[in-house]
């Protein structure tokens, strides 16, 4: 075993993000590990979402260390690795979820074997595959959306508000994708303010203070 | 675990962007429509004397393409912004900068082209003479590219802030006074009988060094705009 | 990345220790500004003989040239400062950017306007298309994006960089317009005005212009030293020295 292979996936080390010089939130230490789900907790305004987007590197920050598999973390080494699903789902409307995934698959890569209608199908999207996303509910579109999870090849999943507009059905898909992602050693960190229901033993949890 | 091949993402995003201009088509026929009302103006406020009307067609064409340009490079990145896809690409293990191009380049094809292909019309209705014809769909073949791309990089600096028009026009206007004016300058020359091929080939070069640094200026523009 | 500046230009660019150097600097310039534009303008209003062939109409140059002078000097102090704020990410040098923006716009209105109140008896026009003339109201333009963007932005940090990189694009343009327009006057055969030509400036007309100049530049430096404060104050308000600050002045 190689000390890469050791390191924890994510390290954050006195992490915190400062806007107008006000921190967002008091300074983090964690760690994630391969196969380990991270629940985010918080009150609105805790800065779950700028945490989730600072770890995604769209924000870069403002005091504290990153470290991505022991190295400092890089944008270009990560950025095939970490599949960020935040507020804005990154669907086109005017396009069907099928082109939507062929594009995402284009830009992002594809796991092995994995077709765009398969995926579709077990988000519960059979029969709208060509359907545009305009016409879909937002239940709907958040479950397009979701359908990258399972496309996509990367190791850390940064899911903000996962569960948002999710019927039961729904939740109950989320918390399967997450169960199936850990156990197959993936990493995922979670922003939630509901009860989650994750069978796979009791997560980590990071809690938010402004 | 590697990114797909640079080929399959360029054709992608080429793709995607073409395919959503093509569904939006009603917004595209926008800026030909506002080419053709702005041109038909002209001879309105000047009266139809045919000598004046052929001396200034060449640079009425030239700004009219410019400011239909300015009105469609606003939309270049809104709606990306608005649901998320931009931080997506910006999150995408490909480099940026050419996803970027690819982009402007769905932009140019879509907005400037159609521009391009009604310019010979908007001329003709103000009486430019025929010989000065050649000229003017060069340069504006290589001065629209040029406009799309400058004018992406300050789309991208505006990219974080309330949007508004006027900024970016403001923005736009000190960085095509040079291209105006040789876009200008060939039709003009061509018009006089008068090499016009020199103007056309600073613009050439021009074009090509902006091919090279406007996305990667876009790119570093897009992720100051975002960092907040 | 921060190791490559220099340890002076750190330490100076911590926000109290450039507060409080500001602060004993700002009176002195402002001095300094003040003595050195009184000899210069009498010098050049009053003493300076004038001119064989303009009379008294070219006594303008006093203000329009250091204006002009001031105008291109400002741009590349902010432009310099806007490459600091970018790469080493330097508050300081966001502030100093972003606060001779408005200086800077103000000195080239100043310079279009005497321009063409002399433009008006030398050519008989209050304007011409002539390369130096139109570089400077691009310049202007320039200046005015810049200030525009930075005031589009919610987070002010972020408008300083994005502005700041608009800026940087702005260095590069200005010479490629004024050699456009260059091209563009040849092509059209304008009148091509060429201001300094006719003879080498005399010294008694000399020394009023350099002492004007030196003025304009001890103005920037007053005027910079107190926005920059302002804006400080405003930008760390947080901070534990703005606390301070504030305490010793209300104590006053």
């Amino acid at each position: 075993m190689t000390a890469a292979a050791t390191a924890p996936l994510l390290e954050a080390h006195r992490l915190s993000f400062h806007r107008q010089d006000e921190p967002v939130f008091a300074p983090l230490d964690f760690r994630v590990h391969e196969g380990e789900l991270v629940l985010v907790e918080g009150d609105n305004g805790s800065g779950k979402t700028t945490l989730l987007r600072l770890l995604a590197g769209l924000l870069h920050a403002s005091e504290g260390r990153l470290q991505w598999r022991g190295e400092p973390w890089r944008r270009d080494v990560c950025a095939g690795e970490i599949l960020f699903l935040g507020h804005h789902l990154g669907q086109k409307l005017e396009l069907s979820p099928r082109e939507n995934l062929a594009f995402a698959a284009g830009l992002h890569g594809r796991r092995d074997g994995v077709s765009p209608a398969a995926v579709l199908e077990e988000v519960g999207l059979a029969g709208y595959e060509d359907e545009p996303v305009r016409r879909l509910s937002a239940g709907q579109k958040k479950r397009a959306a979701l359908a990258r999870l399972l496309l996509q090849p990367a190791v850390l999943w940064l899911l903000d508000e996962p569960y948002a507009n999710l019927d039961r059905h729904g939740i109950a898909l989320v918390n399967r994708l997450l169960e199936r992602h850990v156990a197959g050693g993936g990493a995922a960190l979670v922003s939630s303010h509901g009860a989650v229901g994750f069978h796979g033993g009791e997560p980590q949890r990071i809690r938010m203070h402004a | 675990m590697s990114a797909p091949p640079l080929p399959q993402a360029c054709s992608a995003m080429l793709r995607r962007d073409l395919t959503l201009a093509w569904r939006r088509r009603g917004d595209l026929a926008m800026p030909v429509l506002y080419a053709v009302i702005v041109a038909v103006l002209f001879p309105f406020a000047l009266g139809p004397d045919l000598a004046l009307l052929q001396r200034i067609a060449g640079g009425v064409v030239l700004v009219t393409v410019l400011l239909a340009m300015l009105l469609a490079l606003d939309a270049m990145f809104a709606s990306d912004i608005e649901d998320g896809s931009l931080e997506q690409l910006v999150l995408s293990p490909q480099p940026l900068a050419l996803m970027l191009g690819m982009k402007i380049l769905a932009h140019w094809l879509a907005t400037a082209l159609p521009l391009i292909v009604i310019a010979p019309l908007l001329a003709g209705m103000l009486h430019l003479p025929p010989a000065a014809m050649p000229a003017l769909l060069l340069a504006l073949l290589f001065a629209t590219p040029l406009l799309s791309l400058l004018g992406a990089v300050l789309v991208a600096l505006t990219a974080g802030t309330r949007r508004s028009g006027m900024l970016l026009a403001l923005m736009l206007l000190p960085l095509c006074v040079p291209v105006v004016i040789f876009a200008a300058g060939a039709v003009a020359a061509a018009q006089q009988g008068l090499p016009w091929l020199a103007p056309i080939a600073w613009l050439a070069a021009a074009l090509i060094l902006c091919v090279v640094l406007a996305p990667l200026a876009c790119a570093a523009a897009l992720r100051i705009a975002l960092d907040s | 990345m921060s190791t490559w500046i220099p340890l002076w230009l750190h330490k100076l660019g911590s926000p109290p220790t450039f507060y409080r150097v500001a602060g004993a600097v700002r009176p002195w310039a402002m001095g300094l500004a003040l003595l050195c534009g009184a000899i210069g303008l009498y010098g050049g209003l009053v003493l300076a003989p004038a001119d064989y062939q303009q009379g008294d109409a070219y006594r303008i140059i006093f203000i329009h040239v250091p204006s002009a002078w001031m105008s291109m000097f400002i741009y590349a102090v902010m432009g310099a400062a806007a490459f600091v704020a970018l790469v080493w990410r330097v508050k300081l040098a966001e502030v100093v950017a972003m606060e001779s923006a408005p200086i800077g716009a103000a000195f080239t209105f100043i310079t279009l306007v005497t321009g063409s109140l002399w433009g008006k008896p030398m050519w008989g026009t209050w304007w011409t298309w002539d390369a130096r003339l139109t570089s400077e109201l691009v310049l202007l333009f320039l200046y005015l994006g810049v200030i525009g963007l930075y005031h589009a932005f919610e987070d002010r940090r972020q408008g300083a960089r994005a502005a700041g990189f608009l800026a940087i694009i702005g260095i590069i343009n200005v010479p490629i317009v004024h050699w456009s327009v260059t091209w563009w006057n040849t092509l059209h055969q304008g009148s091509t005005v060429n201001v300094f030509g006719h003879s080498k400036m005399p010294w008694d007309m000399l020394w009023p212009l350099l002492m004007v100049m030196l003025a304009t530049k001890a103005y920037y430096a007053a005027s910079l030293c107190r926005r920059a404060r302002t804006d400080l104050l405003a930008l760390e308000s947080g901070k534990d020295w703005v606390r301070q600050v504030a305490e010793t002045e209300a104590g006053r």
